[in-house]
């Protein structure tokens, strides 16, 4: 949107505004911020740690932010976070026992809240269904990454992420590379030629082990899969979408596109104890091509004793990128050189991120980044598809699937373990609870 | 471990302290042995394992990205442990040698550093020779014991990583890092924690274990019995 459209939405907004809109209007549009100390009221969805640190962050990252409301599945993880928001964010939280919610159903209540802005971050198999839920409902929309585990839940954050444009809401996803700075330096250097056509690179995330919750006797199945949802693919994607969709998402953001097909393989070798560790891999090796031909490999890999690493690097025709978020910082040698550290005073990219959200809404100019993240974690999807089947998997086979793996209803009570997939055996399409149909 | 003799040591405003004598690592604490605290290397899968087990100690938390990964692993000091990690470290390392092993007082370490250092400062050669800071260390950590030791035979007391010290009810981290520039790497040099060695934490509550931002901070433990 240029400037002069951005000034006369907000005229029109601020007239309409003065003039008492139409009830009809209001109701469809967002609340808007032309007055830049205007509050907002933001509620959050998932009160593990990463949501109530997404919260907290929201509040650091810009005046005039307050935590209204509150939902999380179970009562204790709920309980849990307000104490310690409360100790963090002082008066920033304002949410009393009839705005804190618990259950299968607890977004829909928090949505229903008077809030403009959610916070999602609740494990991603919920993802699709709640994005749907806060777009619908006129709310802006901070969202954890991944946003689906499977193409079906893609095909709904692909229409929500339409529908966000249409009703002019932004949204920002927990990619926060795209809010470092030293990425976004870096980046735009690599944008603007500074190594060429981008000719081949390599995406890795590998590290040690994470946690696992261990399961009590009073815990169904339902319940305990869901506590440690890392394992479970139905719930994190397996840990190539969970985590690596970040340094996958730097691949797409270099090469402004995403892949037209995967191939590769992984496996569960170190990651052998069931049920603690459901039935997802320990390693991925996928190689992702792009157009043009351009591969860019990806690996990512969570085995005890292991070396790490965590970067992405790109080979051009004019010389190399490499970023990483890390002390290594961004990096570009060749025709042109360019360093860029991360430094003890950037502002954390945790934060940048919600800054940047509410800025987007207050000036009128909505960020969506919810097709972006949405074609990032489909990118993971079909990486871990390739790995999972054996087969090279294409954008377009990914994107048309029917892979849906939702395990029934949700309730709490008996949930079967999935299978742990077996290249040459599993198939894309499949059942939640099989290898094929 | 190397012993240090007892002595007394002058902090300013403070009567003078006797300390010591003690035992005290050669080098800072390496990946290679923190990896055995941190990744339950000790515990095998097999439950028929003898051994010595160690009660009521806690592990950290696995993390997400192991702090300063790009530096090297293997013979490097281990980095970005919390005080609390760095103490149950040193518990649980003493239930499994059957040695009291502790964090120094920032009196003991002070002592040891400046023994080690000899009668005047700069006696055992110039500082780049001895220790890894902002000038020499192209900021990063290095192997342990890759610069000459002191007359104590100890190595890196001053720069690669500041150590984990206790100072009454406040803790902090001595003798300066890689990063440090030369004023601030000597036997004086203490910083207590601020808010910026945690700040890209992203989780809240922070991590009880890691300090996400802080490369800098390592320990080395010292034993008092002989």
């Amino acid at each position: 949107m240029t400037q002069t459209e951005s000034v006369s939405r907000r005229s029109f907004l601020k007239t309409a505004a003065a003039l008492g809109a139409t009830p009809a209007l209001m109701a469809a549009a967002p609340r808007v911020y032309a007055d830049g100390r205007a509050t907002i009221r933001v509620g959050l969805i998932g009160c593990g740690g990463r949501g109530s640190g997404a919260a907290a962050d929201a509040v650091r990252g810009s005046e005039g932010i307050e935590i209204v409301a509150m939902g999380d599945l179970q009562p204790d993880r709920l309980a849990r976070a307000r104490t310690q928001l409360a100790q963090e964010i002082g008066a920033s939280l304002r949410v009393d026992d009839a705005h804190a919610f618990s259950g299968f159903d607890a977004y829909k209540k928090v949505i229903a809240s008077d809030v403009d802005l959610v916070i999602l971050a609740t494990p991603p198999g919920f993802r699709p269904t709640h994005i749907k839920a806060v777009i619908e409902a006129g709310k802006h929309l901070f969202t954890e990454k991944p946003v689906a585990v499977d193409p079906v839940g893609i095909r709904s954050v692909l229409a929500s992420a339409d529908l966000a444009t249409q009703r002019g809401l932004a949204v920002v996803a927990g990619t926060q590379r795209r809010h470092q700075i030293h990425y976004l330096e870096t980046m735009k250097r690599v944008h603007d030629g500074a190594i060429g056509d981008i000719l081949a690179g390599r995406v890795y995330w590998n590290q040690g082990p994470l946690w696992a919750a261990d399961r009590t006797p009073q815990m169904s199945d339902m319940e305990w899969q869901i506590r440690n949802w890392l394992y479970f693919t139905w719930l994190s994607g397996d840990h190539i979408v969970e985590q690596h969709v970040h340094n996958i998402d730097v691949a797409n953001w270099a090469l402004r596109a995403h892949p037209v097909r995967a191939y590769g393989m992984g496996g569960r070798q170190t990651r052998v104890e069931q049920p603690k560790f459901g039935h997802i891999f320990d390693h991925f090796c996928v190689e992702l091509e792009y157009p043009g031909g351009v591969r860019v490999t990806s690996m990512c890999r969570q085995q005890t004793g292991t070396r790490g690493a965590n970067e992405e690097v790109f080979a051009g025709t004019r010389g190399t990128a490499s970023l990483a978020d890390s002390n290594a910082g961004g990096r570009i040698r060749g025709a042109t050189e360019f360093q860029r550290a991360k430094l003890p005073d950037d502002v954390t990219p945790y934060v940048r991120e919600h800054t940047d959200l509410v800025a987007s809404i207050r000036a009128g100019t909505p960020l969506n980044e919810l097709r972006q993240v949405a074609e990032s974690t489909l990118t993971a999807i079909m990486a871990r598809e390739a790995a999972y089947t054996g087969l090279p998997i294409t954008w377009d086979e990914i994107l048309a699937s029917n892979l849906d793996l939702t395990p029934g209803p949700l309730e709490f009570g008996p949930i079967a373990m999935p299978p742990v997939p077996m290249p040459g055996v599993t198939k894309l399409e499949r059942t939640a609870f099989g290898h094929g149909r | 471990m190397m012993p240090v003799p007892a002595g007394t040591v002058q902090r300013p405003g403070a009567a003078p302290l006797a300390v010591g004598p003690f035992w005290m690592m050669k080098s800072e604490v390496t990946w290679d042995l923190y990896d055995v605290f941190v990744f339950e290397l000790d515990k095998s899968s097999d439950s028929t394992q003898a051994g010595r087990t160690v009660n009521a100690v806690s592990r950290p938390s696995k993390p997400y990205v192991l702090p300063g990964d790009s530096f090297g692993h293997a013979g490097y000091p281990a980095i970005g442990m919390s005080l609390h990690a760095a103490r149950e470290f040193a518990r649980w390392l003493s239930g499994k040698t059957g040695r009291r092993y502790r964090l120094p007082t920032i009196e003991e370490w002070q002592h040891a550093c400046r023994l080690g250092a000899g009668r005047a400062p700069g006696s055992s050669g110039p500082l780049a020779a001895r220790a890894w800071f902002a000038r020499n260390a192209d900021d990063k950590t290095h192997p342990v014991a890759s610069r000459a030791p002191d007359v104590l035979g100890l190595h890196d007391v001053l720069g690669n990583v500041a150590e984990w010290t206790v100072a009454g009810a406040d803790s902090g981290v001595a003798g300066g890092g890689f990063s440090s520039d030369s004023a601030a790497v000597s036997c004086d040099a203490w910083q207590s924690q601020t808010r910026a060695w945690n700040v890209s934490d992203p989780q809240l509550p922070k991590s009880r274990w890691w300090l996400t931002d802080a490369f800098f901070v390592g320990m080395r433990l010292i034993a008092a019995d002989s």
